[in-house]
Formats: structure tokens, C-alpha cells, sequence
């Protein structure tokens, strides 16, 4: 199995405005939030790349996607009909092949060389079989993610055979259903904002687009749920965190992320105790 | 026996032996050879690492030092139980406390005395152990464990639902999730088998069916209906809104800390179903943070929660576990709306209602409450077969127990009860509450040590409770109503009584004859509904005899709780219930727009309190709900009554009349309160010149166990000279029975105010029997031994003396062929308002047993509330917050023998039978004491003016004992002791039987038989040795009924002076024998009965009586 497409949804309502963000990168560099995301993309080596955008959106986020703009296909939701629906934008894009999925409100630290797209597509290209990746998450954070339930797959260390996927559980129902054997107590696998899917994941989409009439929702979830009972699918626990910039303080929080993994470590770090000290000096 | 026996019963794989009873294995066995297996079960148990065969073991133990050794045991008064060991009971400290004890076995010997305290201590680890389990496996069962680890509002995982997020747009009003909910009522009776201990051990034979109902009560509401509801929405303010609507009580909520104050106040339930839903985690006790962080993550900023629960004024005590279903059902629409529950109206599937009833149990162990696995079948719809399933591999109890906490349910299609049989059923049955509403626990109790013993009679009556269920399951395939009838009848009859004698009583029995009386053929069966009989039952008619049968029943009952009201604690008005099976369960209802309203009694409770706020301090969503309530009140119909109520709530009407027809006014007149002595007395407890701790005597008094010198001991018997002085002086009518009646029983019944003397407490030669009934059955038969009928005497109060006046008056005791006088009390007392400073001391400073975690934090705040409540009441004020009667006191047993002289029952007794020179007193609950002729002998031998009998100290007899004081052997009150461990020194306990010199007695007050018929020479005699005696102050527990069968109950303070302390007296001739304890015994307490019973006390009682029945 080869991955040679990305898809990356944009087109969420409370999501448009994220990618848009500028950021200091671990190099040092301001860049927007969507040149991080389609870096990120690239590094696993793929460059045909494609952002599902709302209505109008296509051109603010050429602008700010910096040399790689001209590589990437925008394609439009013309609807908010829900994040399945977004992916299910792209399926033309697809062309039958498995692809790299990146959403748009995480950023990406990797803890080893390989940065975290690169890992779940080799991962997936070896397996030969859908891949998402995910990060052990505690259980008071469920409500930000999908979750996975599943078992360690035999000879692996970080891979796992999907059972059952949830969207945003409840920890009653994560105790439940969504137990990994090896995890501490109240943490789960939830979903890290990346996955390679195979072409049965559009099928499956296609057919609850269909079901949803002319203006229903679709999510993702459901569809990777039934992917899991139908195919193969993996989960694979990334070396690295993710950084969700869509929550209150998130940008922040990734932006110091990426500070303190890269080159402005100590300057910023610095500046930081000037800050603390003079706030007790005040004090 | 082979010592390791019991070991091999314990361990056993095959049922035939597990299943043996231990007291036939005991049967036959030495006193060597029980001690050997005691031994044995000893070390096992410690090295045990399976719950039950621990528990088991623990059982074993504590059966074979209640009841196999005490009978083998040779008398040894004298015997002391470790004072340290007895600390470590208290402190629940189990096992260090029989590591104590039986250290003082191995360097004195086994005794009476210890095996007591060893029995306490085995069954208390036996039961804590039990209890453990039950929580360990409701805390890791998969759904509850999160809330465990969630300690801080930032942590909460939950989020409220959308749908409840959003006002109306016209109205401004946030929607209400409402839930209703069914109650659940067992149809077979279980014989408990759905009690958590029973179903994990012996999940074969834990099966109930279980049918949810809605009801209404006849001749009140208008048709069935779930009676359980809740109501859940969002408000405009951060905080917590509870509201219980038939306890009227609400309270608004800020802090986690108050959630977890369940005690506070009556929303105790309400404060469970928030912890035990997950919107307050139990993981957040102690997290000392407010509520408004935690709801800003969860609903928004600024915005808050309110609960109202609403139980459509069902009484407690209905046995149709309307407080568990009420708290499944707060739990149920807590959880759909924190979106843990896939729908948010509807039904609920299978895995959610499982997931409810688990978190109900939560929800019960933390508020320190308890049922059994059936209670939440109301979530369930229709009829179901709920049973215990094995554990299984993945289970959290594998490996534990052999059955799970939660049982399965089987839900009853067409087949198994077809609509028709649905139908007639409920045309035969009819459901109602007798009006008593007891506590159940020392019953489920009873019902697990004799499963655990495996006691022969009660093991073969579970098995036959089995068969009957079987029995009612084939009747219901069949259609058959009139053969359940039958079926539940002899259930009732046979192995309920077996295995718990006390699930019946006399009213039972009493509606039971006379229902039988009127109706005959077209009466098809009587059945108990749960814990045990006079609060929630059915009785199955002919279906044409059902509405004639609601009639009676309810005049039947009436009539028969008129007559009892004063013997049996009735808690409310009886009532019959209307019925039908809810075949859906529980739903729920999302109420929006103008339709968003709470109940009507909601606004009855609330709404005078916005009516009287200004207008700009209502917040914009009360403003629209105000609007919306004044418009149903138009146009809705069950709004209809509402501006009457809410005008009634705004001015209320003048103080109602005492329920009683009595003013405190015209009691305390009647009884002769002594205003003066009571101003005296509030004085000195304002002024700390009175109270608990100074009840005691000087630190520097001198105190040690009396030794044998003075004292005789009778526990073997005493010489046939004795017994022939005795004989000849009852033949010759020297001797008369003096029955203290004046008290209320107030450990009987926990302060419910019934007649003790009158109250028909255990079934003897084949009745119900009261206490009085019992003494004049002994004094009957040793007047027909002797030949000379005996005087009795019954000493009344204010509170008793009526009622066993008219008792007796209506023929309701057997002719008593001698005297029987009353001889009413002449003194009386004002209850007051305890002082902080004696609350605190009896909590903090006296010792007191520590309940298990989650109960303790209960009760202490209780004690938290009670303070606070004495505080506002007025420290020190009359008591007068209740019926009148309740706010009397009776003033101490001291004052009883005087009574005799100043109300001429002594001058009358001794004008009838001037060869009178000796009485016997004893306490109403002293059951066994009786005109024994050896005692009597040792009596008149010895020239005593008072021979006061004592009994060989046990672990449960606490409050004084038998001392030196001060190198004077006397009897000592507990409350008089200046630390507590010297009672542990008196190995004798007082029974208060006393045998009393008339003429010597006479010369202690200053009297002579002549001096009796002057009133006022009299009078000054008893004031004057009066103020010789010690005043104690002690805190009673007084309970206050209201709503619903609701019942609160209150330490109060009173004063009062005792028998014992005339032994202090110098001048009065005392001697002291030691007595047998089945004859020195007193029955102080409902849970001592079963083990009364089975030692063989009672056999020995109905041995002493003669009833004279036909």
C-alpha cells in the first residue's frame, strides 16, 4: 500500500478562522497555522494535497499557505453538513486510494525524529490496512475527541486493533466499552488528528450521506465504527502530542509547544522568569 | 466432634455438606470440644483470603460464643471483660478487639462475660466484611469507577446536553427534563433472597418477581399514575437548586461540600442522585471548591442546576421501595442529561437501566441508606424474573464471591403472563399501608446471619420460599390469581415466619382475622410486600368483592390502628391504594416552551417567596416563569387551586390544633408539673450547675467491682430452706407484684411514643403477647402454685396510664384472678432543649460505637445540624415543637415506689391484705423476673429492707453495675461514673428487680403503715428523702412525626432520679443477689430479640406463664 494524497478538512464552523493563525515554528519562522499542517502532510512524503474549505475560504488560505499554495487543491463543502460530510468532499480527490487525513485544528510535536504523519503512514504502509493515529488521553478531556476501544496488536508496541470507535464518549460509557488493556486507570486512546483511511471508509461514507437526505449531518466516527467491523483498522500510539488549537488557550498552549521543542528554547524560556519574577516582585 | 468440622462445612465443593447447619454439628458437643473447634475456626478465618468462607467462619464464631457455649459455660460471676477490647469495638477496630479478648480467655479461662463480647466482635467483622465487599463492587463495577478519580471541577468530563442548554425564544424558560418512574412491588415476597450478601453467595436461590406499578391512593387521587417523578433544568444562576416537593424542604447549593453534607437537611436523597449521576463526582468530596467553576465547564458560565423531586405523597414505609426508585429515578435524568444515556426522552435501553440501578446502589451506600438488588425493578417495565447470576471471568467479583452484585432481568412476555392474567390480577388484588413504617435493617440482618448459619428450620424455609416462587410463576402461566392467592398466604404463614418470626405482628394478625371474618371464601390470600408486615400489603379478593373490599379494608384498618395506636409504633394513617402494572418503565419528557413547568406543588413550596421579592431581584428566567405559572394557573386544570394556596402560603392560618386533642397547657396541669422545680432546674443547666458531666461523681471516689463478700450468688440455685420460707410467705399473700409501666420504650421503638407495657412483642404459646400480658401470666401462675392469687401492681405515667386503663377496661388482657391495680404517676416533667455543651459531651466525650465510613459521616452531620438546630430552638427552653405528650417526661423510676405511697395504692393493697410485707419490683421489659420462692426466701432470710438482683455482666449491659464506692457496696448509675472504664471493672450488672421490706421501706422515708393515710405528711416524707438523691440530666431521643410517615428524631434533655441511688442511703438495709440471666434479662431493644429466642430465654418465659387461655 502507497499513500500519495492528503486530505485536510477546514471547513468546521467554529474551525474556519484556525488554520488562518500565524505561529512562530520550531524554527523559528511566523508561519500560519495551515503551513505547519501541510508541512506536516509533506514530511511523510506526500505532496498532492487537498483542503476541504467553506464557501469563500479557498482564497485566505492560499494566502497564507506561504510556497505550498500552489500544490494544494481546495475543495468546498457547500453545506455544514458535519465532518463525515467534509471528508466525504474529498472522495473524488481520493481516487479510490487510501489517503493521509490531517484536520485542521491540531498541531503536531513529534518526540522522535520521524515527525507524527510520517510514522502513521509508514505504520499504515506496512500494515497495508487503514491507520489512525492516537495519543493515551485522560478521561477528562473525552468530550474533545473520538475515542477508540480495542486490544494491543500481538508483537507490536504501539499498535492496536480497533474494536469500536466513539465520538466524544462520556467516561460511563468509555469504562464501558472503550477499556485498553496497558493503559492507567482513566485514560483512553483518543484520536490524535491523523489517519490514513482506505477507500472503504468513502463508501461507507457515501452510503449515510445518501441516508441523511439533502440537508442531514454526517460524522465521522459512525463510519470509521463500522469500518472497524468491516476491514482492518489499526490504531497506532504516536511518538509525539498533539495540540488542539481550537479549544481556549489552545493556540497558546501549541504555540509554547513548539517554543520549547525548537531552537528559541532558551530566549523564550528566559523571558518567561522575567515574566514570573516580576509578577512576585509586584506582588 | 472433630474440631475441624466446621472447617469442612465452610470448605466443602459439595452442597449437601456446605448447606449443614451449624447447630447441628454442634449438637452433642462438649464444652472441650467447641472450644477445640472455636480454635480452629479462629486461625482460618485469618488465613483465609475467600470473602465468604471468612465471613462464614465469622459467623460460625460468633454463633458458637452467642449460643453453644453460654449453655455449656459453668456460672463464674465475678468475670470481667477487657476495657480495651471493648474501646476497639466501639472504634471498629474488630479484629485488635478480639485478639483482646481472647488473650483473657487463654490467662483466665472462658466465661460468660467474654463470649459475649467475642460473639459482638465476630459478628460485627462478619458483617463489616460483608458491607465491604458489597461497596468494593459497587465502586469498581464498569460506569461508576470514573467518578472516582475525578477530584476537581477542572477534571469533570460531562457536559450538559444541548437541548436543556437553550431557552425558549418567545418565553425565555429553559426546558424541564422531566422522568417518571414506577415503583417496583415484589410479587412473591423473596423471603429476602434479594438481600447483596444472599445474592452474591447463593445466586441460584436469590429470585424475585418483580411487577412495576403506578398508583394512586384511594379516594385522593384520581387515577394511577408512575408515582415517582423528577425534574431537572438549567438556571440562570450558578448554583444547585434542590427541591424535594413532598418534603417541602429546598435549598440552594454552592459549595461541593454542602453536596456531600447529606444530613443537613431533607435532601439527603436528591444530594446522592447529584454525587452518585456523576455531576458532583464522589472523587470531588473534600475538594473544598464551589460549584459555580464546576457548572461553568459544564452548562457555561453563570448558569446553575435545579433538581425537584416529587414522590406524588406516597408514604414511607410502603414497602414498594419508593425511596430507591426515587433516587433511580433522579439518577436516570441526571445521567440523560449529562448525555450518558444514549436518548434523552424515552425509554432507557437495557445497558442504561442497568447502569442506573448500579449507580442507585452507589447512590445508597453513600447516603448511608440500603435495599436490596430489586428495589430499582421500577426502571424495568411490566412484570419481571429478576435473579442473581454467577460471576464469570472479566467479572469484578470473579474469583470473589459466586455471584455478581448485579442481577439479571428477565422481562415477562404474553406467555409467561398474559394481558388477561395482567388484567385480573390487578382486579384482585388490593394494595395497601397499614400506617406502620418500620426500620427493616435488624431484619435483613437476622436474615443473613441464618442464611450464613444455615439454620436447619429456616435453610428448609428458604428452600420451600423457592418452591412457592415457582409455584406462583406456574399459577401466573396459567392464569390462575386464585391459586397465587393461596400461594403467597402459605408463603406468609410458613417461610417467612420461619426463617423471620418477627415480619409478622399483632396488627397484622388483627386485619388478617377480621378481613378473613367478613369476607371468608371471596378472600384469595394475603401477601407482605418486602421488609416485614403492618406497612405495605396486599390482599388477593374474588374480583367482585374488590370494591367492597377497598371499603373495608380501610375501616378495618382505622378501627384496628385506633385500638393499637398506643402498643405498636403506627406512623401514619392507613391507606388503600388503586394500582396498575406499567408495562414501560421509566420514561422521560422534555417539557418546552409554555410548557415548561415544574409540578404544581413545586410553586406551592416557591412561589410565595418570588410573590414576596421585589420584582428587579428576579432573575430574567424566573421573571418568564412566573409569567408562565400565572397563565397555566388560568388555563390549566391542575393548576386550578393554585391562588388559594399560594394566598394560604402568603398569610398563614392561625396554630393548628394539637393533632392529639391535647394542649401542653392542660397536661401539664393534670400531672402536677412543679413549675418551680422546673425553673430551678433550667436554672442549673443554663448555669452548668446541671448536665451531663456533672452527673458523675467526684474523680476522687473510690469505685471497684463489689467482690463476693455481701453478695450471693444465685446462678445455681440457692438452698431448699430458702425455697420453703418463700413458699409459706406467698401462701400466706405476704407478697405482691409491683410492674413498672410508665415508660415508653424509647430503644424499642427509637422514640415513637407507644405504650411499652401494652406493646404485643413476640409470640408466645402460639400468640402475640404484650409485656404486661406476660408479667400477669407469671403472677397468675405462681398465685395458682401457691394457692394464694398475687396483688399486681402496674405503676403508670401520663403517658401510659390511660391507655392501659382502657386496655384493660375493654377486656383486653385475661381476668386476672387477684388485685390488679394501676397505680398512677404523680409526677411529671417538662422536656427542654439541650445545651450545646451536652450535645458536644455526649458526642465527643462519652463513648460511643463508630458506624462504618460513609454512615459516620451521616451522623456526624446530623450532629452538625442538631447543634445548629438547638442553638436557633433556644438552648435550655421548653421543649414544645411537638404533641404535647412528647413534650413531657416521665421524671425517673425513683418516683415510682413513692407514687405507691402518695396515691394510696400501698394504703389500699395493705388495707385488703394487712399480712402484706413484701413487694417484688421490676422493670416492664425484665421479662423473666417472677415471685421465685427460693429469691423471696433469701429475702426474708436475710432482713434486707431491698434485695436488689443483679446478673454477670455482659458486653451489651452497660449503664452502672454493682460497686464498692468508697468501701460501700451499692448499686452505681453509668451515668454517675467519672470515666467510663470503671464499668468494665463491675463484673454485675443491675436488672432493677428489687424485692422491697413494705415496713422497711416505710422507715426509710420516716414512715409507719398508719402515717399512709395522711396525704400531706406523706408528701413532705418522699420530698425529703427526694433531696437526698441525685438529679440526672440525660438526652433522649424524641422522635417528631410529620408528612408522609416522616419521622425526624430529637435529643432531648430531661431530668430524672433513679431506683438504684436508694442504696446510697446509709440507713437502708441493702443486700445484692446474683440472678440466672434469663431471669435478669431485660429486652431493651427489637434486635435483641431473635437472639432472645433462640438461646432459649423465651421457652423458659412461656415455662413461668400461666395465660389462661381457653
Amino acid at each position: 500500500m502507497k499513500i500519495t494524497r492528503a486530505v485536510i478538512t477546514a471547513a468546521g464552523k467554529d474551525q474556519r478562522a484556525l488554520p488562518l493563525q500565524t505561529i512562530i515554528d520550531r524554527d523559528g519562522r511566523p508561519k500560519s497555522a495551515l503551513s505547519i499542517i501541510v508541512e506536516e502532510a509533506e514530511s511523510a512524503g506526500i505532496e498532492n494535497i487537498a483542503v476541504v474549505v467553506h464557501p469563500g475560504d479557498a482564497e485566505a488560505y492560499a494566502a497564507v499557505a506561504g510556497a505550498a499554495a500552489v500544490r494544494l487543491r481546495f475543495l468546498v463543502q457547500e453545506a455544514p453538513r458535519g465532518y463525515g460530510h467534509a471528508l466525504f468532499c474529498a472522495r473524488d480527490f481520493a481516487n479510490g486510494e487510501p489517503f493521509l487525513h490531517l484536520v485542521s485544528d491540531h498541531l503536531f510535536v513529534n518526540h522522535e525524529a520521524r515527525r507524527c504523519a510520517a510514522q502513521l503512514v509508514e505504520a499504515a504502509e506496512s500494515q497495508s490496512c487503514a491507520v489512525s493515529a492516537v495519543q493515551a488521553t485522560r478521561e477528562s478531556t473525552l468530550t474533545l475527541y473520538g475515542a477508540i476501544g480495542g486490544r494491543p496488536l500481538p508483537g507490536s508496541a504501539n499498535l492496536h486493533q480497533i474494536e469500536t470507535v466513539e465520538e466524544k464518549p462520556t467516561p460511563t460509557l468509555a469504562e464501558q466499552k472503550l477499556i485498553v488493556p496497558g493503559l492507567r486507570a482513566g485514560h483512553y486512546l483518543c484520536f490524535f488528528g491523523i489517519h490514513v483511511l482506505t477507500p472503504l471508509v468513502m463508501e461507507i461514507l457515501e452510503r449515510q450521506v445518501r441516508a441523511a437526505g439533502a440537508t442531514g449531518t454526517v460524522q465521522l466516527s459512525p463510519a470509521l465504527n463500522e469500518l472497524a467491523g468491516r476491514e482492518r483498522y489499526l490504531a497506532l500510539a504516536i511518538a509525539g502530542r498533539r495540540y488542539n488549537i481550537g479549544v481556549r488557550y489552545g493556540l497558546f498552549l501549541a504555540q509554547l509547544a513548539l517554543i520549547l521543542d525548537g531552537q528559541d528554547r532558551e530566549e523564550v524560556l528566559e523571558q518567561m522568569v522575567e515574566l514570573l519574577a516580576a509578577r512576585a516582585a509586584r506582588r | 466432634m472433630h474440631p475441624r468440622r466446621l472447617i469442612q462445612i465452610i470448605t466443602a465443593a459439595d452442597s449437601a455438606l456446605r448447606d449443614a447447619s451449624l447447630d447441628a454439628a454442634c449438637r452433642g458437643a462438649t464444652l472441650e470440644e467447641l472450644l477445640a473447634a472455636a480454635a480452629e475456626l479462629d486461625a482460618f478465618w485469618r488465613a483465609s483470603d475467600n470473602l465468604y468462607q471468612r465471613v462464614r467462619a465469622l459467623l460460625f464464631l460468633y454463633a458458637l460464643h452467642r449460643f453453644h457455649l453460654p449453655r455449656l459455660l459453668p456460672p463464674a460471676p465475678g468475670r470481667r471483660i477487657p476495657y480495651d477490647g471493648y474501646c476497639h469495638l466501639l472504634r471498629r477496630r474488630f479484629e485488635e478487639a478480639i485478639d483482646v479478648f481472647l488473650r483473657a480467655e487463654v490467662r483466665h479461662g472462658p466465661s460468660d462475660a467474654l463470649s459475649s463480647a467475642l460473639a459482638s466482635a465476630y459478628h460485627q467483622l462478619g458483617f463489616q466484611t460483608l458491607a465491604s465487599q458489597v461497596r468494593r463492587s459497587v465502586r469498581s463495577l464498569c460506569g461508576n469507577q470514573w467518578m472516582f478519580r475525578v477530584g476537581h471541577p477542572a477534571d469533570q468530563p460531562l457536559r450538559l446536553r444541548r437541548e436543556l442548554l437553550e431557552p425558549d425564544a418567545a418565553s425565555g424558560n429553559f426546558p424541564i427534563l422531566s422522568e417518571h418512574t414506577p415503583v417496583r412491588m415484589d410479587l412473591s415476597h423473596s423471603a429476602w433472597s434479594d438481600i447483596f450478601f444472599l445474592g452474591m453467595d447463593f445466586p441460584e436461590g436469590a429470585r424475585v418477581l418483580n411487577v412495576s406499578i403506578d398508583l394512586a391512593v384511594r379516594g385522593r387521587d384520581r387515577a394511577p399514575q408512575p408515582p415517582v417523578n423528577a425534574y431537572l433544568r438549567v438556571l440562570d444562576e450558578p448554583v444547585l437548586r434542590l427541591v424535594s416537593i413532598d418534603l417541602k424542604d429546598h435549598a440552594d447549593v454552592t459549595s461541593v461540600a454542602e453536596v456531600f453534607d447529606f444530613a443537613r437537611d431533607y435532601l439527603g436523597l436528591l444530594k446522592a442522585a447529584v454525587i452518585a449521576s456523576g455531576i458532583v463526582p464522589p472523587g470531588m468530596e473534600g475538594s473544598e471548591q464551589g460549584l459555580a467553576e464546576l457548572f461553568a465547564r459544564m452548562l457555561g458560565p453563570g448558569r446553575g442546576l435545579e433538581i425537584a423531586s416529587h414522590v406524588n405523597d406516597i408514604p414511607k414505609g410502603s414497602r414498594l421501595a419508593v425511596s430507591t426508585s426515587l433516587l433511580a429515578c433522579l439518577i436516570a435524568a441526571c445521567m440523560r442529561a449529562t448525555g450518558q444515556t444514549a436518548s434523552l426522552c424515552g425509554p432507557l435501553a437495557e445497558e442504561e437501566r442497568r447502569l442506573v440501578a448500579a449507580r442507585a446502589l452507589l447512590g445508597e451506600w453513600l447516603a448511608g441508606s440500603g435495599g436490596g438488588w430489586q428495589d430499582s425493578g421500577g426502571l424495568w417495565p411490566g412484570m419481571k424474573l429478576i435473579q442473581g447470576e454467577r460471576a464469570r471471568a472479566g467479572d469484578a467479583e470473579f474469583g470473589v464471591s459466586r455471584g455478581r452484585l448485579l442481577p439479571s432481568h428477565r422481562i415477562f412476555g404474553a406467555e409467561e403472563a398474559a394481558p388477561e392474567t395482567r388484567r385480573r390480577l390487578q382486579e384482585s388484588l388490593v394494595l395497601v399501608h397499614g400506617g406502620m413504617a418500620q426500620d427493616v435493617g435488624p431484619i435483613l440482618e437476622m436474615v443473613t446471619e441464618k442464611y450464613l448459619l444455615r439454620c436447619e428450620e429456616e435453610w428448609r424455609g428458604r428452600q420451600e420460599a423457592g418452591r412457592v416462587l415457582d409455584g406462583i410463576l406456574a399459577a401466573l402461566r396459567r392464569g390462575d390469581i386464585r391459586e397465587i392467592g393461596q400461594l403467597t398466604t402459605h408463603n406468609f404463614g410458613g417461610p417467612i415466619q420461619t426463617i423471620i418470626p418477627w415480619a409478622n405482628n399483632h396488627y397484622t394478625e388483627t386485619l388478617r382475622a377480621r378481613v378473613q371474618a367478613e369476607f371468608g371464601e371471596q378472600l384469595w390470600g394475603f401477601w407482605m410486600l418486602g421488609g416485614m408486615s403492618g406497612g405495605g400489603m396486599g390482599f388477593i379478593f374474588a374480583p367482585e368483592a374488590k370494591a367492597a373490599a377497598q371499603e373495608a379494608l380501610a375501616r378495618i384498618m382505622a378501627s384496628a390502628k385506633r385500638e393499637l395506636q398506643h402498643a405498636l409504633p403506627f406512623a401514619m394513617e392507613p391507606v388503600v391504594y388503586d394500582f396498575a402494572i406499567n408495562e414501560q418503565g421509566t420514561r422521560a419528557r422534555l417539557l418546552e416552551g409554555s410548557a415548561a413547568l415544574m409540578p404544581p406543588g413545586y410553586y406551592a413550596l416557591l412561589a410565595p417567596r418570588w410573590v414576596k421579592m421585589d420584582a428587579r431581584a428576579l432573575t430574567p428566567a424566573r421573571r418568564a416563569e412566573l409569567a408562565a405559572f400565572g397563565a397555566a394557573s388560568k388555563s390549566e386544570p391542575a393548576f386550578g387551586r393554585m391562588v388559594e394556596v399560594l394566598f394560604d402560603h402568603l398569610v398563614p392560618s392561625a396554630a393548628a390544633e394539637q393533632q392529639d386533642g391535647q394542649t401542653l397547657a392542660g397536661l401539664l396541669a393534670e400531672h402536677g408539673f412543679d413549675a418551680a422545680q422546673h425553673e430551678a432546674i433550667r436554672a442549673d443547666l443554663r448555669s452548668g450547675r446541671l448536665g451531663l458531666a456533672q452527673n458523675r461523681l467526684p474523680a476522687s471516689t473510690h469505685i471497684a467491682d463489689a467482690g463476693a463478700a455481701g453478695v450471693e450468688d444465685a446462678t445455681s440455685g440457692l438452698g431448699e430452706e430458702y425455697r420453703r420460707i418463700g413458699l409459706e410467705a406467698l401462701a400466706a399473700g405476704r407478697v405482691a407484684i409491683v410492674t413498672l409501666a410508665a415508660g415508653t420504650g424509647s430503644r424499642w421503638t427509637r422514640g415513637a411514643g407507644v405504650v411499652k407495657a401494652l406493646h404485643p412483642f413476640c409470640r408466645l404459646a402460639g400468640r402475640h403477647r404484650s409485656f404486661l400480658e406476660v408479667h400477669l401470666a407469671k403472677s397468675r401462675q405462681s398465685g395458682r402454685l401457691c394457692g394464694v392469687p398475687l396483688p399486681h401492681v402496674v405503676t403508670t405515667s401520663y403517658l401510659t396510664h390511660d391507655p392501659i386503663a382502657l386496655h384493660l377496661a375493654a377486656g383486653g388482657l385475661r381476668a386476672y384472678p387477684g388485685t390488679l391495680r394501676l397505680s398512677p404517676g404523680r409526677a411529671v416533667g417538662l422536656r427542654l432543649v439541650p445545651m450545646e455543651r451536652d450535645l458536644r459531651f455526649a458526642w465527643e466525650e462519652l463513648p460511643r460505637q463508630l458506624l462504618d465510613e460513609q454512615k459516620q459521616k451521616v451522623l456526624e452531620s446530623q450532629h452538625a445540624a442538631l447543634i445548629a438546630w438547638a442553638k436557633k430552638a433556644g438552648e435550655g427552653a421548653d421543649y414544645t415543637d411537638n404533641l404535647a405528650v412528647q413534650c413531657l417526661h416521665p421524671v425517673g423510676h425513683w418516683y415510682e415506689v413513692p407514687n405507691l405511697l402518695k396515691n394510696g395504692v400501698l394504703a389500699g393493697l395493705l388495707a385488703e391484705r394487712p399480712q402484706l410485707s413484701c413487694l417484688l419490683l421490676h422493670n416492664i421489659d425484665t421479662v423473666g423476673a417472677d415471685a421465685d420462692p427460693a429469691l423471696l426466701g433469701l429475702h426474708l432470710a436475710s432482713g434486707a429492707a431491698l434485695t436488689f438482683e443483679v446478673i454477670p455482666r455482659r458486653v451489651e449491659d452497660l449503664g452502672g453495675g454493682l460497686a464498692r464506692v468508697d468501701g460501700r457496696v451499692r448499686l452505681v448509675e453509668g451515668l454517675a461514673l467519672p470515666r467510663e472504664e470503671i464499668e468494665f471493672d463491675l463484673s454485675c450488672y443491675n436488672t432493677m428487680t428489687t424485692w422491697i421490706d413494705v415496713d422497711r421501706l416505710l422507715a426509710a422515708f420516716g414512715l409507719t403503715r398508719a402515717d399512709l393515710s395522711d396525704a400531706a405528711r406523706v408528701a413532705a416524707a418522699v420530698r425529703q428523702l427526694s433531696a437526698r438523691l441525685p438529679t440526672y440530666v440525660t438526652l433522649k431521643d424524641v422522635k417528631k412525626r410529620w408528612g408522609q410517615g416522616q419521622e425526624d428524631v430529637f435529643p432531648i434533655c430531661q431530668y430524672e432520679k433513679l431506683w438504684g441511688d436508694m442504696t446510697a442511703l446509709s440507713e437502708v438495709a441493702c443486700r445484692y443477689v446474683v440472678v440466672p440471666r434469663r431471669r435478669g434479662q431485660q429486652l431493651k431493644d427489637q434486635a435483641q430479640l431473635d437472639g432472645w429466642l433462640r438461646d432459649g430465654s423465651a421457652a423458659h418465659l412461656e415455662s413461668l406463664c400461666d395465660f389462661a387461655d381457653p
